[in-house]
């Protein structure tokens, strides 16, 4: 139903545009008021500054949260990852009873709120005595990391022609050899993908960590603390910084899944 | 077919491959047991606990829940939470749809096809920026003396600086600014893998654009709505940051000042660290989320 009418397209890029400057607009004021002199960010333009990043790097608090963020967000992704890779092949390529149920229950814990999770996890972790340190963020985040670090990987094994495994075994390779010499390299844009995601979404997670964290805040827990004190410019800065991260990563995302899915046969799909 | 058939027909004879699939399948069993199923159910449990001293104490007794209940209505007056965090989520909704939906039928139908991948990559980019962080900077934008009101002063469409930071509008900014990314994701997939020789055929047969979304699109895209309807609801019921950044923790009603319910969560846990009457509260927001899905299923299955 391409419109010829171009009364309805000119409508239909302008709403386009009114929306992109919804979604952007949070984006562009990060950046542009980490920049700004003034304290306070406000519209007739003060002037420029640096000062919002050198005080950010002199922010102690900050420094320690970020050390948390990228002790924790890397391990995390990579336990996922690694769970999430065995779970996605199994799940592929064997049948067993339960299998419904199991992939059911892995993917889940995407769909249930933090905030629920966040209590539950520090119910069982104060009963082991596990709260209240960096590895307790690990372990919960790895929980709510599986789920989209399976389901990418499986998109990629799906992908593999069946018979490449099977010539593999024909060629005398056992069941373990094959997985590794052959399904592992086939499936690396899925786990680097898969693993990029992961440490997104951990390095963003706030109310989980918050729970179980205790004295040893991630990156948005501690920001959170910082929010409720005062306006602080410097939030702006590690904003813009994160967000040029962010980019770098989504290119990196990008980059490796177009191969996955333009192999599809349906229409291109985003993750 | 046939492949998977032969490949199937030798696996069985290959032993090890069993051996494999458990190895394969354990850790995640193993962690996924530990780590998520025991929560849920610690949650659960624990919500039955009592609290002597400020330490939990385990057994079984319906305390916390009495005193929930005791407080529906006045004190910290829970019933009124539930419904303003009803109130809120159902009309974020409703509104991320009106604007994702037709946002994402631009998308599908008069951007050309070979741009439509980069600008679906931008509209979900935000997706990727910290949620704490982009409600920071809506915070800088909607406050009193923010980027908006300012630019509206300037321009002199207002005389003085409305109020949206802390209000109802706040929370649903930020609610909507989390949502519409994906949304416009399900929309979009949904709606690029519609039939379209449909919409070809109802405009062949005399239809109007409007009889043609009406009747044609609209009701091939009912599983979408649904699904991203739900989706919706779920984020917004369970979101603390937005209420309490941009909401200020209490949002004006006509219930009056009344805290979403997830606020109350987060601040009764922030204040006393009572966990038993924390998972008690988590619980009743369990429960109010599985009714959800079960009504959404029931329409999903329904008006076929």
């Amino acid at each position: 139903m391409k419109p010829t009418n171009w009364q309805l397209n000119l409508a239909s890029w302008i709403y386009l545009g009114l929306i992109y400057i919804f979604l952007m607009l949070p984006i562009f004021a990060l950046v542009l008021f980490s920049f700004e002199d003034s304290r306070f960010p406000k519209l007739p333009w003060t002037g420029w500054t640096l000062n919002w990043y050198s005080e950010l790097f002199a922010n102690d608090q900050l420094r320690l949260a970020l050390t948390n963020s990228l002790i924790v967000s890397p391990i995390a992704a990579t336990i996922a990852t690694m769970l999430g890779f065995l779970a996605a092949y199994a799940l592929d390529r064997f049948e067993f009873p339960g299998k419904k149920l199991l992939s059911v229950t892995l993917i889940v814990p995407i769909l249930i709120p933090p905030l629920i999770l966040g209590v539950g996890f520090l119910g069982l972790l104060s009963r082991l005595n596990l709260q209240g340190q960096l590895y307790s963020i690990i372990l919960t985040h790895v929980v709510i990391l599986i789920p989209s670090a399976i389901a990418l990987i499986a998109l990629r094994l799906q992908q593999m022609p069946k018979d490449l495994e099977a010539a593999a075994w024909n060629l005398g390779a056992t069941p373990w050899q094959s997985l590794y010499r052959v399904v592992l390299p086939w499936s690396i844009p899925g786990i680097i993908g898969a693993w990029l995601l992961a440490f997104t979404f951990s390095f963003d997670e706030f109310v989980i960590a918050w729970f179980v964290s205790g004295f040893s805040p991630t990156l948005p827990v501690s920001i959170y603390t910082m929010m409720s004190s005062s306006l602080n410019p410097s939030l702006n800065a590690i904003g813009t910084i994160i967000f040029l991260a962010s980019v770098i990563i989504l290119l990196g995302v990008e980059l490796l899944l177009v191969p996955i899915f333009s192999n599809r046969q349906t229409k291109p799909v985003d993750s | 077919m046939t492949k998977e058939l032969a490949l199937t027909r030798i696996l069985p004879r290959w032993n090890p491959t069993s051996l494999l699939k458990i190895a394969c399948l354990t850790p995640v069993v193993l962690y996924d047991g530990i780590f998520f199923l025991l929560p849920l159910i610690f949650l659960i449990w624990i919500g039955f606990w009592t609290t002597e001293n400020y330490r939990a104490v385990p057994g079984f007794s319906l305390e916390n829940y009495l005193d929930i209940f005791s407080q529906l209505f006045n004190k910290s007056r829970y019933a009124y939470a539930i419904a303003q965090s009803i109130w809120v989520a159902s009309t974020t909704t409703v509104l991320a749809l009106i604007l994702c939906y037709p946002f994402a039928m631009s998308l599908t139908f008069v951007v050309p096809e070979r741009y439509q991948r980069t600008a679906l990559l931008f509209a979900i980019a935000p997706f990727w920026t910290s949620y704490i962080l982009r409600l920071y900077a809506w915070q800088t934008i909607i406050n009193p003396n923010g980027l908006l009101n300012s630019l509206l002063l300037q321009l002199g469409w207002i005389q003085s600086p409305i109020p949206i930071l802390y209000t109802q509008w706040g929370t649903r900014i930020g609610l909507l600014h989390y949502l519409a990314p994906i949304m416009i994701l399900i929309l979009y997939v949904m709606l690029s893998s519609s039939d379209r020789s449909l919409l070809v055929a109802a405009r062949n047969l005399g239809a109007t654009y409007w009889q043609t979304f009406w009747r044609v699109l609209l009701p091939l895209s009912k599983p979408g709505l649904i699904y991203s309807a739900t989706f919706g609801l779920i984020i917004s019921l369970g979101d603390v940051l937005s209420g309490v950044i941009l909401g200020g923790g209490t949002g004006q009603s006509i219930l009056g000042k009344v805290p979403l319910f997830s606020t109350v969560i987060l601040n009764e846990y922030a204040a006393s660290t009572n966990l038993p009457r924390t998972s008690a509260l988590a619980t009743i927001l369990i429960l109010l989320m599985v009714a959800i899905l079960v009504i959404s299923s029931r329409f999903a299955e329904s008006k076929e």
